[in-house]
């Protein structure tokens, strides 16, 4: 019996890390190899504090939170700007250095040997040693670990994490500091795995290296992936399937270490087999647990938004809303933009036109802050916006769109448009915890906002279902919902109508002159020139980083000068 | 203290050099295809297991041996990239997600050693060990083969890969794979190349370790640890830098028993590499890409 109730009790620590991993690597995507090491430095501080500080049991708890935390918080900075291979490797290497460090800082950790005679935690007047008295607390761990791990990855916070995961360019350019997230991401998720390391230090009365080995590392990896990544549920399924379930070999009545490896067999092939065949792992992301309401709007209620909202300041808002002066910028040998300057007027349509090539992607760059320039000013409505990131630039009311789309392919179309709306409270853990009623009151009016702007667009009806599935013009209209969604009102947008044909054309030319109405400030780049002459009141014409003509577009397209660059004709 | 320091220095070069031949095994892969092959580790030990049969069970002699474990090898990491890499790339799968199946293989593969031979470490009998000193440092006749054999093969596989048709294509893919395709050059005839080439070295350089350190089911993972940390510090997708990157690390793990005692070997390598990541990500010798 006391074997089954440990066995709960293991599926119940591994729920907790693999639940803390999900966040990391679920939601924001970041592959962490050194979740064991986390688990580790939980557990040590713990067993020190509570032999050594004779601190009580759940005081020790707080004082491995916050350690973890913080040594996650610090080591997150070299992790910050890598991803793919180079994160999975970085995070090895710190795993490999805490467990060498356990191994080898034998003052502090006792080395090999390990910490013995932990105290037993007392609570309520109980000291628990067996498994039956430990499992109450452990399942109230779980459960408030859960909690917490559904809470953030249902919240807006968990949404602004799938966007980091999803596209970090994409992500600044609606105005949310990927920085900001993935560290308070690391922080969250150390400061959960030390939750059950106080706990399965106590537990166990003894711990040693062994238990935060590389091993362990890829065993939560591949139990979080396999159970399904961004779905809370899904690692409690992991764990009791991979936990729980192998324990059942026992009964093969085998030696131990040949049943150690038929599961570690079983496990390896699955993850092979999965990887093919089911990559979403037993529940997949989109899958609901309780009910709830799905992410398909009940009847689309979403009234078209005010969208004029900021053109009552517009009487008196400086004009242009937008200037840039002398603009430069090199990369090695090419001139990308050579002393560029431009205006936007208030409440106008811009055009950037010339031939591939001549930078017109680059002046959009330099404007929101993806490029730093070499030289020169950008001025946002009097405010010098110049070297500030891109995300702060979207804040102050300039925002972009891209050539390439890039939604947040694995969200729904409306957490794609909801993701973008600034300021709100259940971005923050603050309110998400503490002022749950706020974030949830701001969430429901924020879905409204949402639903407007998709309306506004035209695919409200389709706000259920996930980005990479709509068709590519469809995409772009999203993408245009989401720009407007960060309520800035200068819109800076790179091809709009490229790559759809005439029908989606006309719907978004469409578009753009009711945003103009509404007050906006609106730039485009843009190859087609029917496009550009039907919208645009403005019109620079750019060749190999330099502006070369400016005027009405008809003006333009009439040079004949202008006409052979644009189209390749001329002979030199 | 001189004479520590020409020892370990020597120490250095030689498990240096087959970390170089191990992270060019890996490199040569890695670059090329961009999967991170993490059952790399599975090549060697299945390769070792090879060799440790082939001479101890069935009395083969030992060169016979490392022709085997090459041989082994190469068809091992032929079988991985049809099997299970290529099959992935056909459903669009996701670099984690190809990283994790290599895992899982690995994680398979050393079971299935373990149960078919068991946990206990075999030996690799047949070759005459004995001790060579060359002025102030002494080494053994394993570790003169290490050195000989590295060098041999590194300087083999980069005369093949600048002076042949095959090793200038792996390169182009090695450095743009839509421009190498543009030229006619099939990456999935590429792919297979340089899985066959590198599980090759890998069984080579598998068996040469075994040599000193006996073979047990879990002998892959360290040394290919060790091919990431050179590939990483020498420069993804440079040859030449994950020779240096194999001879530093070499260095520095032996030359640092100069100031920190010997059971700290193991983090120095990692510390390297976690510095590197950090403040020079594209490696030494790497080009600097965004």
């Amino acid at each position: 019996m006391d074997f089954w109730l440990h066995v709960l009790n293991m599926i119940g620590l591994f729920a907790i890390l693999g639940l803390s991993l999900n966040l990391l690597l679920g939601y924001a995507g970041l592959v962490s190899m050194a979740h064991a090491a986390f688990f580790g430095v939980g557990a040590y501080a713990t067993a020190l504090t509570a032999r050594d500080l004779g601190l009580p049991f759940p005081l020790t708890m707080v004082a491995a939170i916050v350690f973890t935390t913080i040594l996650a918080g610090v080591v997150t900075f070299p992790a910050l700007r890598v991803r793919g291979e180079y994160l999975i490797l970085l995070t090895l290497a710190f795993q490999m250095v805490i467990y060498g460090l356990m191994l080898s800082w034998v003052d502090l950790t006792a080395g090999r040997t390990g910490i013995s005679a932990i105290p037993r935690p007392r609570l309520l007047g109980v000291t628990l040693v067996t498994p039956a008295q430990f499992l109450p607390l452990v399942l109230a761990c779980a459960a408030g670990v859960f909690t917490i791990a559904y809470r953030i990855g249902e919240s807006p916070l968990g949404r602004i994490l799938k966007a980091v995961r999803d596209d970090e360019a994409a992500t600044l350019a609606i105005g949310k500091s990927v920085l900001h997230y993935k560290v308070l991401v690391f922080c969250v998720s150390g400061g959960l795995a030390a939750v059950a390391a106080a706990l399965f230090a106590h537990y166990q009365a003894f711990i040693n290296p062994f238990s935060f080995n590389l091993d362990r590392s890829i065993f939560l990896v591949a139990l979080v992936v396999l159970g399904g990544t961004a779905n809370p549920l899904g690692t409690v399924v992991g764990a009791i399937v991979f936990v729980g379930l192998p324990e059942l070999l026992r009964f093969l009545q085998a030696r131990q270490d040949i049943v150690d490896a038929i599961r570690s067999l079983v496990f390896g092939l699955l993850l092979v087999l999965f990887m093919r065949f089911r990559p979403e792992g037993f529940v997949p992301e989109h899958a609901r647990g309780f009910g709830w309401a799905g992410a398909t709007p009940a009847g689309a209620s979403g009234a078209i938004p005010d969208l004029t909202g900021s053109s009552e300041v517009a009487a008196d808002a400086p004009d242009p809303a937008l200037s840039a002066r002398n603009l430069r910028k090199r990369f090695g040998g090419i001139t990308a933009a050579d002393d560029l300057s431009l205006a936007l007027p208030r409440g106008k349509v811009t055009a950037l036109v010339g031939p591939n090539g001549a930078g017109k992607t680059t002046v959009f760059n330099l404007l929101t802050g993806f490029l730093i320039p070499d030289g020169g000013t950008v001025e946002l409505g009097g405010t010098d916006v110049t070297r500030r990131a891109p995300w702060r630039t979207v804040r102050l009311g300039l925002a972009r769109s891209f050539q390439d789309v890039r939604l947040f392919e694995r969200m729904t179309v409306l957490d794609n448009v909801l993701a973008a709306i600034p300021d709100q409270p259940g971005e923050r853990l603050g309110p998400l915890f503490f002022a749950p009623r706020r974030a949830a009151e701001a969430e429901r009016r924020n879905r409204e906002k949402a639903l407007g702007y998709l309306a506004f667009v035209g695919l409200a009806d389709r706000a259920g279902e996930v980005a990479s599935s709509l068709a590519f013009g469809e995409q772009k209209l999203v993408a245009l919902a989401r720009l407007i969604a960060t309520e800035a009102d200068v819109l800076l947008l790179d091809e709009p109508a490229s790559g759809v044909d005439l029908h989606w054309i006309r719907r978004i030319l469409d578009l753009i002159r009711r945003l103009v109405a509404s007050g906006k400030t609106v730039c485009i780049v843009e190859h087609n020139l029917e496009v550009v002459t039907a919208v645009a009141d403005h019109a620079y014409f750019m060749e190999a980083g330099r502006i070369i003509a400016e005027g009405r577009p008809d003006e333009l397209m009439a040079d004949r000068r202008l006409a052979e660059i644009y189209f390749g004709t001329v002979r030199r | 203290m001189l004479a520590l320091a020409a020892q370990l220095a020597a120490n250095g070069l030689i498990t240096g050099s087959l970390y170089a031949l191990l992270g060019v095994s890996w490199g040569l892969i890695f670059a090329t295809t961009r999967i991170f092959h993490f059952a790399h580790a599975l090549t060697l030990t299945v390769a070792v297991y090879a060799a440790v049969v082939a001479v101890d069970r069935w009395g083969v002699g030992l060169p016979a041996g490392f022709v085997l474990a090459a041989a082994v090898g190469c068809l091992f990491g032929l079988a991985t990239e049809r099997v299970v890499y290529r099959p992935l790339r056909r459903v669009d799968a996701t670099q984690l997600n190809i990283f994790l199946a290599s895992l899982g293989l690995l994680i398979a593969g050393e079971s299935a050693i373990l149960i078919a031979f068991g946990p206990q470490a075999r030996e690799l009998p047949g070759f005459p060990i004995s001790g060579i000193a060359l002025g102030p440092v002494a080494f053994t006749t394993t570790e003169g083969l290490w050195l000989l054999a590295s060098w041999a093969l590194l300087l083999l596989l980069i005369g093949w890969l600048w002076w042949t048709r095959y090793g200038r294509a792996i390169r182009a893919v090695a450095s743009n794979r839509e421009l190498a395709q543009c030229v006619g050059i099939d990456p999935e005839r590429i792919s297979l190349l340089v899985f066959a080439v590198g599980s090759a070295l890998v069984g080579v350089a598998g068996t040469l370790l075994a040599l000193r350190d006996t073979a047990s089911p879990t002998i892959g993972v360290q040394p290919v640890l060790a091919a990431f940390i050179a590939v990483f510090l020498g420069g993804i997708g440079s040859v030449l830098g994950a020779v240096l990157g194999g001879l530093i690390l070499g260095l520095a793990e032996n030359m640092g028993a100069l100031v920190l005692p010997g059971h700290w070997q193991g983090v120095i390598a990692f510390v390297v590499l976690f510095l590197v990541l950090i403040f020079r990500p594209s490696g030494l010798l790497g080009v600097r890409t965004r």
